[in-house]
């Protein structure tokens, strides 16, 4: 299956749940609403025609008008590729666990919880473990995010 | 006897342990001598890597991924310019494309000597680590005829390669494939026949295909586990269609497999080497682009096959010349968070062997 | 020989053997000198090159550095790596469980300023001099292992010209 086709499948087949975001250059990336998430992921991972049994990647960013949550999906069997993209509110972000579909992810959200003040629901253990354990100056990979000991690179 | 028990008390491995390859804690719950439970900690190499990224600009971020997977410093410059290119739309020259697969394969092989090296170290046998290093030394040699760096390599750019490669390269080149080609078989005697090794071993920490693919695991260890998937031919990148190589699977999933697995895949490596400079052609190596360059915005996540497994990176340009956000995806990281899954209920002795044969480096973990 | 020309040596020939003598300060600097054992203290990129410099081409050994699990039998920790602020308390405390006299190799610009994350990051350490004292720096990212021999037989010359008693004083 190659781009096109996948794309015409989802849109035929997942229609209601994702949309289409033409920011995803090379692979095809989805938006789905917070609300579907896990529902339209387990569906994915089961379709016989997809089959997205390979977790690659789940990183989040700050546009500081709002959080993403972006999930890169693999499938080993039909080797194709697919990108989805949650878009949540920057007060208050919070996202469902996909661990229960694919335990890979739980150290991802781990780290999106620590670095980007995501909540997790259903996370079974939402604990810091990438900075150090005394660490109170918030979530540091916010873009306004800043600490006294922190030197900025001098402007280019 | 067998309603006796012992009490079980908690034990720390690391984050200072000469078998952790870097600064992994594990928190044991031990039994006797017995793992009942397994907790990592990372983060003691949290070097905010993807923070530093987001204010540079794109050919300052390169030298600062070489420290991202230093053991194979190529691909982490590879798979970078990849996603600048794939966002940009620049075409590599011909020959830059072969510089960097003759690169990245030596870099691979490289790689897989550090791990046959350490993996016997940790298992107790150190023989095996001073003949690997040996030969990784040739290497190194022909790296720093090429870009001057034994480690960080910053050669790959965004649009091509910085340097070509000097006249005495290719002879030195194939002569180094071929020694170490012939090597592997002596590696191969060295430890295969050798009783306590299998001991220590065959059987050992067996992962299964389900779970290995429910984790996210990849590259050798997933192959070791009978899945084949390599990008290299999966997800196509490069020109690794013009050359002629297999992919070694083996079926059992144990440590035995996953070292034997690198093994043959340095000999694999030899021969696309050994290939690409046959088929190397005269020509530009690099694009013309600006020290300033800006992609189009847009968003890509790109991943190449790494010595440890997938290497990824999502890229995402809003168009101006500093990336909006960088994260690196190392192969490690679902390795390690796999451990404990098939390392409780196994003796201390082997956790370190199982540890071992996941080749698991803690920059590509913590980043 | 080259060993026995740089000590102060005087030998008489008298029936029965030879007499060396020296002093006490030297016989000790000399031994520690040339048995220095050092930590395997690797964290990141540089650990690499302290690899390649105790295995075949580089040979540490000759030095007569072999490297040791344990901070409890090692004279000298290298350094090698980026310190980050999570590691920077179990530094120490590698540190404080070696016993006297000890050393300290940096190695690599992250040990000395942070090196290429002085900026913009938030987790490590800039330098570990406020940290643990430093004997020798290595500058380099990462330094060639011949600048890490250079360091080495650098720190062996410090510990030669050392009197008696100075080391009870760091
Ligand atoms: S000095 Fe350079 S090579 Fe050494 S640990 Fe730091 S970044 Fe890595």
């Amino acid at each position: 299956m190659n781009n096109e086709e996948l794309k015409a499948y989802i849109e035929s087949h997942y229609g209601s749940q994702l949309t289409y975001n033409e920011a995803g250059k090379y692979d095809l990336l989805f938006e789905v609403d917070a609300s579907n998430l896990v529902t339209v992921c387990e569906k994915l991972k089961n379709d016989s025609e997809l089959l997205f049994d390979y977790f690659c990647n789940l990183s989040g960013a700050d546009t500081t008008e709002r959080f993403e949550a972006i999930y890169n999906l693999a499938s080993t069997k039909k080797k194709i590729r697919l990108d989805i993209k949650v878009i949540l509110p920057h007060e208050n972000p919070v996202v469902n666990s996909v661990q229960t579909i694919w335990p890979a992810a739980n150290w991802y959200e781990r780290e999106m919880w620590e670095l980007y003040g995501i909540h997790i629901n259903n996370h079974d253990n939402l604990t810091r473990f990438l900075l150090h354990d005394e660490w109170d100056e918030g979530f540091p990979m916010r873009k306004d995010w800043d600490a006294p000991d922190f030197i900025r690179f001098p402007d280019l | 006897m067998s309603n006796l028990r012992t009490e079980e008390f908690d034990i720390n491995m690391g984050p200072h342990h000469p078998s952790t390859h870097g600064v992994c804690r594990l928190l044991l719950t031990m039994d006797g001598e017995k793992v009942v439970k397994v907790v990592p900690y990372i983060g003691y190499l949290h070097r905010a890597i993807e923070k530093i990224c987001e204010n540079r600009t794109y050919a300052m971020c390169i030298p600062i991924l070489d420290r991202f997977e230093y053991v194979t410093a190529m691909s982490c410059n590879y798979v970078f310019s990849l996603a600048a290119e794939r966002l940009s739309g620049i075409e590599v020259p011909e020959r830059a494309e072969y510089l960097r697969v003759i690169m990245l394969e030596l870099n691979r092989i490289a790689s897989h000597l550090i791990f046959f090296g350490t993996t016997a170290m940790d298992i107790g046998a150190l023989t095996p680590f001073l003949y690997a290093l040996r030969e990784r030394e040739y290497i190194m040699d022909l790296f720093e005829m090429t870009c001057g760096q034994r480690l960080t390599y910053n050669y790959i750019r965004v649009g091509g390669v910085s340097k070509d490669i000097p006249n005495e390269f290719t002879p030195k080149c194939r002569e180094t494939v071929a020694t170490i080609s012939d090597k592997v078989e002596e590696y191969k005697r060295l430890l295969n026949g050798n009783p306590i090794w299998k001991m220590r071993t065959i059987g050992v920490g067996k992962l299964d295909a389900d779970l290995a693919l429910a984790y996210g695991v990849s590259g050798p260890i997933l192959r070791a586990s009978g899945v084949d998937y390599d990008l290299r031919r999966d997800d196509p990148y490069s020109i690794y269609d013009r050359f002629d190589y297999n992919i070694p699977i083996y079926q059992n999933g144990d440590v035995y497999d996953r070292y034997m697995i690198r093994l043959d895949e340095i000999q694999e490596s030899c021969k696309i080497v050994a290939q690409a400079l046959d088929q190397i052609e005269d020509g530009p190596i690099r694009a013309k682009v600006s020290p300033n360059f800006k992609p189009a915005a847009g968003e890509t996540y790109t991943r190449i096959e790494n010595s440890r497994g997938e290497m990824g990176v999502y890229l995402v340009s809003d168009g101006t010349k500093k990336p909006f956000r960088v994260k690196a995806r190392g192969g490690s990281y679902p390795h390690l968070q796999l451990l404990p899954e098939i390392a409780t209920n196994c003796m201390i002795a082997d956790l370190v062997a199982i540890f071992a044969s996941f080749d698991v480096i803690l920059p590509e973990v913590d980043r | 020989m080259g060993i026995i020309k740089k000590l102060p040596v005087y030998s008489e020939k008298i029936p029965g053997g030879g007499i060396v003598t020296t002093s006490v300060e030297q016989v000790l600097n000399f031994a520690q000198a040339k048995s220095l054992w050092y930590l395997l203290f690797g964290t990141a990129c540089c650990a690499i090159e302290l690899m390649c410099t105790g295995a075949s081409r580089y040979d540490f050994d000759r030095l007569g550095m072999i490297f040791r699990a344990s901070p409890r039998q090692a004279d000298l920790i290298i350094a090698a790596g980026t310190i980050t602020k999570k590691m920077a308390p179990r530094l120490r405390t590698l540190y404080d469980q070696m016993a006297e006299p000890r050393y300290v190799i940096a190695m690599g610009g992250c040990t000395i300023k942070g090196g290429p994350f002085y900026y913009d990051s938030y987790s490590v350490e800039k330098g570990i001099e406020h940290i643990i004292p430093v004997d020798v720096f290595i500058p380099g990212c990462p330094p060639r292992p011949e600048s890490l021999l250079e360091g080495c037989i650098t720190l062996q010359k410090q510990i030669q010209q050392r009197k008696l008693g100075d080391w009870q004083e760091k």
